[in-house]
């Protein structure tokens, strides 16, 4: 039965991969000037090379969560499953009151109230209680003050700039008092010295190239017409990828932190795709070529030699995602310095060295860079994860279904 | 302000009913039900008892292989000297020491020695 449900739900992780990837092709398909077969078949093969990784990566990652806690999961009903997951959620220090919930639970037979205890449990479990109420008040008033602040001065300083800097502003002062409540203080749960010195270098990277590009050029010339150089869609996305990479990298969740190994390979790793994208740029003026090859072969390289060092898959997956999370920023910060370089040049856009204003760089860097790390490194990453573990699992006898 | 209230009550409620019979045991489930509480109310109450040295808690002992341990809990030394001064206190009185058990920073009673 168990072994039934692993197999089901990884083909269901497969084709909820997948949705995305057929939802594209489709799109691409209708909104072509003259949908041909030709165009059709184009769009549907784009969508399958990408899609395809997904798909097997998403069945891994079942396959690994499912025999990590998957199957531990299966016997319980609807209210252990519920105070389960919320237990998971709670901070190192208070994980043995998640246990005694769970195992209080086991006492309580009517279903109805089974229920009430369950949902009271989670609640307890996701907002547990503190210490310091007044930690938690004045980190909430330093994130309004910090928001309010940033409203005013990119008012009168940098318009261009209001959308991002208040997104960022008011995600990362949210996470830093939702931090505070659940942890007691910022930085208990921390990755250490080095991977925080390099997720704070690449996001203060991002952050001061996006204003001087902003001050220097709010709009661009392209084709006779005029663009905003930061859109706001564009401005929200830089700032959630940038609050949530700030925030994995200064509270990471419970098992990113499990291995060393996975968290020195990612610093390596995001160190390489910002240093490979610098020797692309400054060889052919461009990096469309390196991010579709260079930069899928530094994480599945990465990935699959911190899961052969650290023996598990696990190891892989955080080194993978460590990378991301780290090299997302760094990787924006010198996409933008490296691209006034070529213009100043006399070069085109640095992506593929088209014609087009400077300001369309950070457009590009913020969208080809973050699309193309969760839509195309990710899943290869989690593919060399699966290959670098493969001895270990194979001299490690199969769980029992 | 009602929301603060509350708090207080339960924290004083959750006291009282260790105090009843401050040596043995207690169980969350029982705890719930005696006193009409949910678990999202009493848990947050036992953990800060617990973090201020109020509350021993402990694994229950020689449980059947096939049942996992329950966690039981009843009033430290200073937890017990708090019940007493709470249960002297007329109910407005009541709010004082109770709202203490919610302070920042402060452990007004000694933490127990472990047992």
């Amino acid at each position: 039965m168990r072994s039934r449900l692993e197999r089901v739900g990884g083909w269901v992780a497969s084709a909820v991969a997948l949705v995305p990837f057929a939802w594209l092709s489709v799109l691409i398909t209708v909104s072509a000037d003259a949908t041909t077969l030709r165009t059709t078949l184009e769009g549907a093969l784009w969508m399958a090379l990408f899609g395809t990784p997904w798909a097997i990566a998403a069945r891994l990652l079942w396959r690994a969560w499912w025999r990590q806690t998957g199957s531990r999961l299966a016997g319980l009903d609807g209210p252990a499953w519920l105070l389960t997951a919320a237990a998971a959620t709670l901070p190192a220090d208070r994980r043995d009151w998640g246990a005694a919930m769970t195992a209080e639970l086991a006492q309580v037979q009517d279903r109805a109230a089974r229920w009430r205890f369950a949902a009271g449990g989670a609640r307890a479990a996701v907002f547990p209680p503190r210490g310091s109420p007044a930690a938690v008040a004045l980190a909430g008033a330093l994130a309004v003050v910090a928001v309010v602040a940033t409203a005013l001065v990119t008012g009168a300083t940098m318009p261009a700039g209001r959308v991002f800097a208040l997104t960022f502003v008011g995600l990362v002062g949210g996470l830093a008092t939702l931090t505070v409540a659940r942890s007691g203080r910022v930085g208990r749960a921390w990755a250490g010295p080095a991977t925080a010195a390099v997720a704070l270098a690449g996001v203060a990277g991002c952050i001061v190239a996006t204003t001087w590009y902003l001050l220097e050029h709010p709009t661009y010339q392209k084709g006779g017409l005029t663009g905003v150089t930061l859109p706001p869609v564009t401005a929200v996305v830089l700032a959630v990828g940038l609050a949530g990479c700030l925030w994995l990298a200064l509270a990471p969740p419970r098992w990113l932190r499990a291995s060393p190994h996975a968290r020195r390979f990612g610093i390596a790793m995001a160190i390489a795709l910002a240093a490979g994208l610098v020797l692309a740029s400054r060889r052919y003026g461009e990096v469309m070529g390196y991010l579709f090859i260079g930069a899928v072969l530094v994480v599945l390289a990465g990935s699959l030699a911190a899961a052969a060092v650290g023996r598990s898959f696990r190891a892989g997956v955080g080194a993978c995602v460590w990378a991301l999370a780290l090299g997302a920023p760094l990787l924006v910060a010198v996409w933008l310095v490296e691209a006034l370089r070529v213009y100043g040049r006399g070069g085109g856009m640095l992506l593929d060295g088209d014609a087009g204003g400077v300001g369309l760089n950070l457009g590009d860097a913020v969208w080809w860079s973050l699309m193309l790390l969760l839509l195309w490194v990710l899943p290869l990453g989690v593919l060399g994860a699966a290959a670098g573990s493969a001895p270990a699992r194979r001299r490690r006898p199969a769980p029992s279904s | 302000m009602a929301f603060f209230r509350d708090q207080t009550r339960q924290v004083t409620a959750v006291i009282l009913a260790l105090a009843e019979h401050p040596s043995t045991w207690r169980y969350a489930a029982d705890l719930c039900q005696r006193l009409d509480l949910t678990a999202g109310s009493l848990y947050p109450v036992l953990m800060r008892l617990a973090d201020r040295g109020l509350l021993e808690t402990s694994w229950e002992p020689d449980v059947p292989a096939d049942r996992r341990p329950r966690h039981r809990y009843r009033l430290s030394g200073p937890g017990r000297a708090l019940a007493v001064e709470l249960a002297a206190a007329p109910p407005a009185a009541q709010a004082g020491p109770a709202r203490a058990v919610g302070r920042i920073g402060r452990r007004p009673w000694p933490r127990p020695e472990a047992t």
